[in-house]
């Protein structure tokens, strides 16, 4: 089966947000329209039970809605996705059905939209820098107010709801986990956000959260292990593996197209072998990443957990859509690095999917973990000078000062 | 060519029905028959027809010697995809590239084309005695890409005598050739046209030196002499000069996936290795396995397995599922894995250090076989202007 036959009947159409691509990027905004569409077309419901708001689709064509997304937008399917998947998993999973209905159906409805507020200024993957904290309010059944600042956030700068992470300040009597999800109304006095400039994926809002005692309902606040977070994380490493995968698609595309148009030496680009081996490359990397994705996706939505594999696909996914993305800027020759080129755009999209959720090398620690190496052991530098290859060497005629004669 | 009727989606995860079975089974057959000699039998470039028998025996009825051959026909019976976890479960166990080779070519590149275009006869005398191992088939890996390398075998009518065709040339790299019944032989007409024939090995004129590569040493190689072959007119396997059109593409493809498939059980077996090594050398005065280097390593060379596992159950159930495999896909599925094979390759090395060798020597073997694995398949020259061609609709 090849893509245009899997995705022939399950392809939904996101051409309008795809003729707005350039503009969403050039703008830094997602038109209103966009939003309109993704309603429209039923994406924000794919990922969840009928239960809950959602259409229940199955894995593979959730995977085709997916990319067919990232490839019309990356910047839309970023902040659509991190709200209606992401978030609503997390809040879906952790939160109570009854409780949390109202949230879930302005999620998936397109009403709201949500931001996931993990990352803090000090660091990115190091949950032990994080400082944001909800505590109780005042007495018992009071709710809780929510201190602390969270950055490079998808969302942040226009999201109704955060699902943040944040300590829980824990009376001495409480066992419970130390860490939880709070579900913030973002629409509050107490909370203030800002925008962050960005390389790729400029039409996704993206900045930071400052809370000041912004106030948390009780019922919004989910004690929750901090092991167990990777698990709903993974849908977000999920979620920039097909971003990578629909950039480096439409990377080929455009190189494709080019080679074909440009003509060079007297002939056009495709008939030059070294273009074809970046394309063959290119397009066995491709396959071999969206292969391993469906995969993924179809045995995650089976009810597997396969966080190791996303791990290996979050990974190898992202870092080749920059490998992709480069060799179309490079086939591509001063027009890929030319601001407003569909490419050059790429180019910048590529990375941000290799950054955010978690990076590459934080990740290859959890699939060593997961293939039985044991916890990643940190520890300072310290264990070079003792062997003795700290220091240069002496020269031929020894130490100059030892063998320097007295005076 | 439809090897089953069983539609296998290509997206699926590999295996999905009794794949992962056969491969486990495979791997715990052939580690215990097969691995405990590799070494020794690599270092001498022995061929031990006991290992093969003792195989076939631990396996079930025809598996390893007539995987796709139907039931019917006293075959395995097997599915394309269910073949290829076989291989791949083998390749792991045995960790015996050679010998999985000389499998692989005769339970499917000598076997599958005789399956698609042989005449009922042909079928009917070859077909049953390679599915039970009394006949071993043997291809040239030199005429698994067309004649994008070289065409070395010619071939005129015969019209003094009985009719028939003459056969001459000399063909290298003949896996299994010394101890192959028969061979799967392309010939060029004078006109360019090219024909497929079955070559037994009693024909008049045909010289068998046992002579290969250096690599793959445990597969029996040999450069068949082809001295005026007088053969029949129904040795012709398909159609007169029809070649290009039938037999030569179906060697590419299956050349391209199933030789590639002990070798990702191979990969995964390099990956176990070098884990092992890194927990019990020790660098800096800490084990290895501390080392933040080593473990992105091994999760870097546990990612290329899955990588290669998904193009290359990918290409192999394009042959289960109807209609003609793409040759794209089987293209890239081995330019992929010869690419990961050799990350695998030299992070083990890496890995494991310069005492490498005290083990059953798999990673200087690997090593040394991967180089001719990656060049073989007509190399990643090859692959990718196949692969490019098709994206580019360029012929």
């Amino acid at each position: 089966m090849n893509r245009s036959e899997h995705r022939a009947d399950t392809a939904l159409d996101f051409s309008g947000i795809a003729s707005r691509a350039g503009e969403t990027d050039a703008t830094g905004h997602i038109p209103a329209q966009n939003w309109q569409d993704l309603r429209d077309s039923g994406y924000l419901r794919l990922f969840h039970s009928p239960e809950i708001g959602g259409t229940g689709a199955d894995g593979l064509t959730q995977a085709d809605a997916m990319e067919a997304l990232a490839r019309a937008c990356p910047g839309t399917y970023w902040s659509a996705t991190v709200s209606a998947l992401l978030c609503a998993k997390l809040i879906s999973t952790y939160g109570a059905p009854r409780t949390h209905e109202r949230l879930l159906q302005s999620l998936l409805s397109g009403e709201q939209l949500a931001a996931f507020a993990v990352v803090e200024r000090t660091a990115g993957s190091d949950a032990s820098t994080f400082r944001t904290t909800v505590r109780p309010a005042g007495s018992r059944g009071s709710g809780f107010v929510i201190n602390g600042e969270k950055a490079k956030i998808t969302n942040a700068p226009c999201a109704d709801l955060a699902v943040t992470l944040a300590r829980r300040d824990k009376s001495p009597d409480d066992d419970g986990p130390d860490w939880c999800l709070a579900f913030v109304d973002l629409r509050q006095a107490g909370v203030r956000r800002y925008e962050i400039p960005h390389m790729g994926l400029r039409g996704m809002p993206w900045g930071g959260i400052v809370f000041t005692d912004a106030y948390v309902d009780e019922a919004d606040v989910i004690p929750v292990p901090f092991t167990e977070l990777a698990e709903g994380m993974a849908w977000g490493w999920i979620k920039n593996a097909f971003a990578a995968i629909a950039v480096a698609e439409s990377a080929l595309a455009a190189s494709i197209r080019h080679a074909k148009e440009r003509v060079s030496f007297g002939r056009p680009l495709a008939h030059m072998e070294g273009v074809q081996a970046q394309i063959a490359d290119s397009r066995a990397q491709i396959d071999a990443a969206r292969l391993l994705a469906r995969r993924a996706m179809k045995e995650r939505v089976a009810g597997e957990s396969v966080r190791d594999l996303i791990a290996m696909l979050k990974v190898s996914s992202t870092e080749m859509g920059v490998q992709v993305a480069a060799r179309a800027v490079q086939i591509h020759g001063a027009a890929g690095v030319t601001r407003g080129h569909e490419v050059e755009r790429l180019y910048r999209d590529a990375q941000m999917n290799v950054i955010g959720g978690f990076t590459s090398n934080r990740l290859r620690e959890q699939v060593s973990e997961g293939l039985g190496h044991g916890p990643a052991v940190y520890r300072p530098f310290d264990w070079l000078a003792p062997t003795g290859l700290g220091r240069d060497a002496a020269g031929l005629d020894g130490h100059p000062i030892l063998n320097a004669p007295a005076s | 060519m439809v090897l089953s009727h069983s539609p296998v989606d290509p997206g699926a995860a590999p295996g999905d029905a009794t794949g992962p079975s056969l491969r486990r089974l495979a791997l715990d057959v052939a580690s215990r028959i097969a691995q405990p000699t590799a070494a020794d039998r690599d270092h001498n470039s022995r061929w031990d027809a006991h290992i093969l028998a003792e195989l076939t025996r631990a396996l079930p009825t025809a598996a390893l010697t007539g995987p796709l051959v139907p039931t019917v026909l006293g075959g395995g019976g097997l599915s394309a995809t269910e073949t290829l976890a076989l291989l791949e479960g083998l390749g792991q166990g045995a960790r015996d590239p050679g010998l999985a080779l000389a499998l692989g070519v005769h339970a499917v590149l000598a076997t599958a084309p005789l399956r698609a275009f042989g005449s009922p006869r042909q079928r009917e005398r070859y077909l049953p005695r390679m599915a039970d191992g009394t006949w071993m088939g043997a291809v040239s890996l030199s005429q698994t890409q067309g004649t994008a390398v070289v065409q070395t075998v010619r071939v005129r009518p015969e019209t003094a005598g009985p009719g028939g065709w003459v056969l001459t040339g000399e063909i290298d790299l003949v896996a299994a050739a010394p101890v192959a019944h028969h061979y799967l032989v392309i010939a060029e007409h004078t006109d360019g046209a090219r024909t497929a024939f079955l070559l037994d090995r009693s024909t008049p004129g045909l010289l068998i030196n046992a002579a290969g590569p250096a690599a793959l040493r445990t597969c029996p190689w040999g450069r068949l002499t082809l001295d005026n072959c007088l053969l029949p007119a129904d040795a012709v396997l398909g159609t007169v000069g029809g070649a290009v059109d039938e037999v030569e593409p179906l060697l590419a493809a299956l050349d391209w996936v199933f030789t590639s498939a002990p070798w990702l059980g191979v990969m995964r077996a390099l990956t176990h290795d070098a884990g092992e090594a890194a927990h019990q050398q020790r660098l800096f005065g800490q084990p290895r396995i501390h080392s933040q280097t080593t473990r992105f390593v091994l999760a870097d060379m546990a990612t290329q397995c899955e990588l290669a596992s998904g193009l290359l159950y990918r290409a192999a159930a394009e042959f289960d599922a109807g209609g003609r495999p793409s040759r794209q896909n089987a293209a890239a599925a081995r330019l992929f894995t010869a690419a990961a094979v050799r990350v695998c390759v030299d992070s083990a090395a890496r890995l494991s250090g310069v005492l490498a060798l005290n083990s059953d020597d798999l990673i200087a073997r690997a090593h040394r076989d991967a180089l001719f694995f990656t060049e073989s398949g007509g190399g990643p020259e090859v692959q990718r202007s196949v692969i490019a061609a098709a994206a580019l609709g360029l012929g």
